[in-house]
């Protein structure tokens, strides 16, 4: 599988130049950079969210009174885990500042 | 689907130099200033015993953080509260600020956030000079070795744009999102459910994360 991906992905940055006649498949490319930085960002964070989610959710359906403890360090944990994502998203405002 | 763009400037010039202000911001932040001013009128007049219902939501709010800010910080916690509790009712006034039509959440501009996000960070750094001295403030930056140095300062400095771009990106990235479906089903039906998810559940969210996230890095200058 990550054969047929790396071969698309090389098909993709092959066929670029193909019809760069103008500036605009750069600008393209630079706005696909800053797509795939959030987005993959995104994913993974969302897979580490989900995992702290289910854990602190597994706390509380055996403990349901701790539920009021577990909330805030569930909070902070998930605000914690999602703050990598936003400096892919500052990350993604630079690399459109370029355009 | 110009709504995302559409700026309202205000330049000003003094001296040869020219200040551009954000004036849409400016008025939303004012607007939410005079509905903090009139809920908190509402909830102190004719205060008794027997709480009406305005001062019972605000007793209600003040004593959750106080809760919290006792439970994380301690013995302090009395001269830390009433900035959470401030920075807390702000920033979730200006959330829900975006339900109402016509109105625009002051919390979309970053330069509203980034602000709020540079009160909390001096604020934890002053204390923690003033709880562990100079010497040893400057210390835990060379801590565990000489060479983490910069690593640390730029942890340091990188608290501030996680937990500013954190609710500007929410905030701004649930208005977009609300323009642009809009846009998509022509105004049909969806809107109004969108505006209550984003400006109600992810604003309330964001607003209490922000707080958290402040009082979190006062108590972390305090007992590390």
């Amino acid at each position: 599988m990550f054969k047929r991906v790396f071969y698309t992905m090389t098909m993709v940055a092959m066929a670029a130049p193909a019809f760069a006649a103008d500036a605009s498949v750069g600008t393209g490319m630079i706005a696909l950079a800053a797509g795939l930085a959030i987005a993959i960002a995104a994913a993974f964070g969302a897979l580490g969210q989900g995992r702290a989610a289910a854990t602190a959710l597994e706390g509380i359906a055996r403990n349901p009174a701790a539920s009021g403890k577990l909330t805030t360090p569930m909070i902070i944990g998930l605000a914690l885990i999602e703050s990598l994502v936003i400096y892919a998203l500052v990350i993604a405002f630079i690399i459109l500042g370029k355009i | 689907m110009e709504e995302i763009t559409r700026q309202w400037l205000w330049v000003i010039d003094l001296w040869g130099h020219e200040f551009t202000l954000n004036a849409r911001t400016l008025v939303m932040t004012w607007i939410v200033v005079g509905v903090i001013l009139f809920f908190v009128f509402l909830a102190t007049r004719k205060a008794s015993l027997v709480p009406h219902t305005a001062q019972n939501i605000a007793e209600m709010m003040l004593e959750a953080f106080k809760g919290l800010t006792d439970e994380s910080i301690g013995e302090r916690s009395q001269s830390y509260f009433p900035l959470i509790m401030t920075t807390f009712i702000f920033v979730l006034i200006s959330n829900w600020l975006g339900m109402v039509p016509f109105l625009s959440e002051p919390t979309r501009d970053i330069n509203t956030v980034f602000p709020l996000g540079l009160i909390g960070f001096v604020v934890a750094h002053a204390t923690s000079i003033k709880v562990k001295g100079f010497k040893r403030y400057i210390k835990g930056y060379f801590e565990p070795f000489f060479i983490m140095f910069p690593l640390n300062v730029i942890g340091e400095l990188a608290k501030v744009i996680s937990i500013s771009f954190r609710l500007y990106g929410n905030i701004m990235g649930g208005a977009i999102i609300i323009i642009v479906v809009s846009e998509l089903v022509h105004n049909w039906l969806l809107p109004p459910f969108l505006q209550f998810f984003f400006g109600f559940f992810v604003g309330t969210i964001q607003a209490l994360v922000f707080a958290m996230l402040t009082l979190t890095y006062i108590s972390l200058a305090i007992h590390e």
